[in-house]
């Protein structure tokens, strides 16, 4: 137990390490790479999106383009609720719980995260990412369905715990703190309905935006990866 | 099954432009870094030790017995074990940046069977979530123990999420998880700690 919590610690700190080291390539040499990357920070979401999955590092260089990374996320979640759920019929879950009941409730969820974050980007004098395009893959099967809301919960928690450590005002932190609390709950329920163990390891993996991008990208329309 | 009407707490425009203003660091009830850990750490050797005695209480008959599935035992000790992780990690880090971590205490739980327990430990996790939520803003000047603490904040979520679920409520009560203040934690958990073990930050 020791051994595996101090490998824990080791591989957060080495990821953040990594990603340090990154800045300070883009910051010194590169030139060419560096160019591409920074000039990929300003671009709109579908075009970020696409540099990322395919490895183009890209820092964060404000709060605004942390939060549209956020938002980006939950507008894909909210939509991905809103347009499946009316799709099946859930039942009953393993603690007589109306699983359609409480999905609705993660939708909404998802819907005031959209909403908080676009107010938070607009107060910053940003521009809130749009909603996308998106394909989630799962047709007509229920079970595809709540696997892949197991997947997109679970990145969102990764991908908030990744970036946390980026943004530069305590009132935000504590934002998006109060944001990744919920989607662990939302992850917490998805693993149960799924089969999996609610809480699978006792830390949570913080993702870089470039892996949690990687993830998501073959849902959105337009990043010129192939839909799952 | 009861479930309480869902309050959607989206912040207030107003909230979300005070979020958005400069940072001038919000006065801090900590001194430093070591203080917000052992903070959590107080936190977490209150579960870790809330979790073993019950456990030791409880048999899978216990269990059963209020209708649920053996496996239930099974996960409430998970969150047992990972409260143990925690005070573990949290010891080792407070040790490596030279401070002293607090000492488990002597508690006094007031439940009375397994179905008061598990209502407690549903409160008690959902106390610790809103603990952690409020107080990872004071770790914003060090980016490995703010990411080191999200670790164990998404975990507690997680718990809570499962607790509520067994005590017939909604897993995710909150659009938007509570942040409270340390001043309000303690509040709330300081009667259960009879012992030793100080709290961080009594403000």
């Amino acid at each position: 137990m020791q051994r595996a919590h101090e490998a824990l610690l080791e591989a957060i700190f080495a990821e953040r390490d990594r990603i340090m080291s990154r800045r300070g390539f883009l910051a010194g040499g590169g030139k060419l790479a560096a160019a591409g990357a920074l000039a990929a920070a300003g671009l709109p979401t579908i075009e970020r999106v696409a540099a990322l999955a395919q490895g183009t590092p890209i820092p964060f260089t404000s709060d605004v383009e942390v939060l549209n990374y956020a938002l980006t996320l939950e507008h894909l979640e909210y939509a991905f609720y809103r347009d499946g759920i009316g799709k099946f019929n859930f039942g009953t879950g393993p603690f007589k719980d109306n699983i359609g009941t409480y999905l609705m409730a993660i939708r909404d969820d998802e819907k005031a995260h959209v909403d908080g974050l676009t107010k938070a980007i607009q107060g910053l004098g940003g521009a809130p990412v749009a909603e996308a395009k998106y394909d989630f893959g799962y047709g007509t099967d229920e079970e595809k369905f709540l696997a892949t809301a197991q997947a997109l919960e679970n990145t969102g928690v990764s991908a908030y715990d990744g970036a946390g450590q980026y943004i530069s005002s305590q009132a935000l932190l504590t934002v998006a703190g109060q944001i990744v609390a919920v989607e662990a709950r939302h992850a917490s329920y998805l693993n149960l309905l799924n089969g999996t163990l609610p809480f699978p390891a006792p830390f949570e993996t913080p993702a870089t935006e470039a892996e949690v991008l990687k993830i998501v990208a073959p849902f959105i329309a337009g990043t010129g990866t192939p839909t799952a | 099954m009861s479930v309480r009407a869902r309050v959607i707490t989206v912040p207030s425009a107003a909230q979300m432009a005070t979020a958005t203003a400069a940072a001038s660091p919000a006065a801090s009830p900590f001194k430093n870094d070591v203080d917000v850990l052992n903070y959590a750490l107080t936190l977490e050797h209150l579960e870790a030790t809330f979790y073993r005695d019950g456990l030791a209480k409880f048999a899978t008959a216990a269990f059963t017995g209020l209708g649920f599935q053996a496996s239930v035992r099974d996960y409430v000790a998970q969150i047992g074990s990972d409260e143990d992780a925690h005070v573990s990690t949290l010891t080792t880090v407070i040790t490596q940046l030279g401070g002293t971590p607090v000492k488990e205490a002597s508690y006094n739980f007031p439940y009375t069977d397994l179905a008061s327990f598990l209502k407690l430990a549903m409160a008690i996790e959902n106390l610790g979530v809103a603990g952690y939520t409020g107080a990872a803003q004071y770790l914003i000047d060090n980016k490995k123990l703010l990411t080191a603490a999200l670790t164990i904040h998404g975990v507690e979520g997680r718990h809570a999420a499962y607790l509520n679920l067994l005590n017939s409520t909604s897993p995710f009560p909150d659009a938007f998880n509570p942040a409270d203040t340390p001043a309000q934690v303690l509040k709330v958990a300081g009667p259960f700690i009879v012992g030793a073990g100080t709290p961080a930050a009594a403000a």
